[in-house]
């Protein structure tokens, strides 16, 4: 069970590091965005930009993430290795999940990591910046979750990508809400240890739900 | 049923050891339909899949459908090693003496993406062999081969039913040596 986890966790590894811009281009997009918002909003916030920018990060992460989320499943599911998968796995939701970890740790991942980056340079505010990070790893993997979900009940459809972002993003709020909370509280010296509860419960409630959701949904994608 | 039409109806097959099956029609009588419901991809309206206590469904069935079950972004190696992997299977020693065998040794750090149809049909018929899986079930195999490619392949099937597997594979006709099952 664990062998077939970390086989699917490899291999995927080794596509990302076969196809550099499956991670360079998130990048680029993110910073794009983040750079977009800046010429439209300077001088027209009250307080100052800076004070605003890390939500505007999240909300970015979070838009650039969705992106990329319609090919999860799909590149297997077009090039036949996900048939492979649902015959020769004992368990297909433990091969849908290490699918998901490694879709957020080689592409979502990079993404946080700049983002932080980005937070850090333009604001100088470390403190915030730390909650910016923590807030995103949480969110993230939560927001991957979600969209394998979305990702497999529309994986034998074309042109996925619009209906997909239409299921996600409504359940995608609470995780903005509490993400964008949590760096709000941070900043003005509030707390912010209930925002953070609530991401991690949001966390573990699809972690239990999603593969059993992606499964159902591959499966009958497949038929 | 495909969109609401019956394709297979009142059908049975046994499949057996040391056999090798054949099962054609002409298109869309369902031959794909019923390998995958065989190898568990799909489930069936209705009936039932029944196997042999010691035959494990998720173990012992290899699958090559009309897609080539190869990711285009690793190289030949990489896609075999990955295949055995999956296979809980760790001697990787045989993967060069198997492409050797196909002319294929050339290609090993090649990505598959930069092979042609043939070739890539070839390389996923190289998992066949190098996995071994009791049940291999083909979708039309020879599609897309050249004749020497055929006998080779042909002659690994017989290898492959004298070590008491068994082979079930899809095409648009008859076929000599195997055990033609109609599909109307």
């Amino acid at each position: 069970m664990l062998k077939s986890f970390v086989t699917v966790l490899l291999r995927e590894m080794h596509i990302v590091l076969n196809t550099s811009s499956r991670v360079f281009m998130p990048i680029v997009y993110l910073l794009l965005i983040i750079t977009f918002f800046s010429i439209s909003l300077e001088g027209t916030t009250v307080g100052g930009y800076e004070n605003i920018l890390p939500q505007i990060i999240w909300l970015s992460c979070l838009l650039v993430s969705l992106l990329n989320m319609d090919s999860l499943f799909k590149e297997d599911y077009e090039d036949g290795t996900l048939d492979g998968i649902v015959i020769n796995s004992e368990i297909l939701e433990i091969s849908l999940l290490a699918k998901v970890i490694a879709h957020w740790m080689f592409t979502i991942i990079p993404l946080v990591i700049v983002a932080f980056s980005t937070n850090l340079l333009l604001t100088a505010k470390f403190d915030v910046s730390i909650i910016l990070l923590t807030s995103l790893i949480i969110g993230t993997l939560t927001l991957s979750l979600i969209g394998s979900i979305a990702a497999s009940l529309t994986l034998s459809l074309r042109g996925n990508g619009l209906l997909l972002s239409t299921i996600v993003l409504p359940l995608d709020i609470p995780i903005l809400i509490f993400g964008t909370s949590a760096i709000y509280n941070a900043s003005i010296g509030m707390n912010y240890n209930s925002e953070m509860l609530f991401l991690t419960t949001l966390l573990v409630l699809f972690l239990i739900i999603a593969p059993f959701a992606a499964s159902f949904g591959v499966r009958n994608s497949l038929d | 049923m495909r969109q609401d039409k019956e394709i297979i109806n009142n059908y049975s097959l046994q499949i057996d050891q040391k056999q090798k099956y054949n099962i054609y029609g002409e298109n869309g009588s369902g031959k794909t339909s019923l390998l995958k419901i065989i190898a568990g991809i799909t489930e069936p309206t209705k009936g039932k899949i029944h196997s042999n206590p010691s035959f494990d469904m998720n173990k012992d069935i290899f699958y090559i459908g009309h897609k080539y079950g190869l990711k285009n972004e690793l190289t030949v190696y990489q896609n075999l090693e990955y295949a055995l992997n999956f296979a809980n299977n760790d001697d990787h020693s045989s993967i060069e003496s198997e492409l050797e065998e196909y002319s294929m040794k050339r290609y090993i750090n090649t990505q598959v993406k930069y092979l042609s149809h043939g070739q890539k049909k070839i390389i996923s018929l190289i998992q066949l062999t190098l996995i071994s899986n009791k049940l291999w079930l083909l979708d039309e195999p020879f599609t897309g081969l050249d004749k020497v490619k055929i006998d080779l392949l042909l002659y690994k099937m017989d290898k492959h039913v004298s070590n008491m597997g068994s082979i079930v594979i899809t095409s648009h006709n008859i076929k000599e040596n195997f055990d033609n099952i109609e599909l109307c």
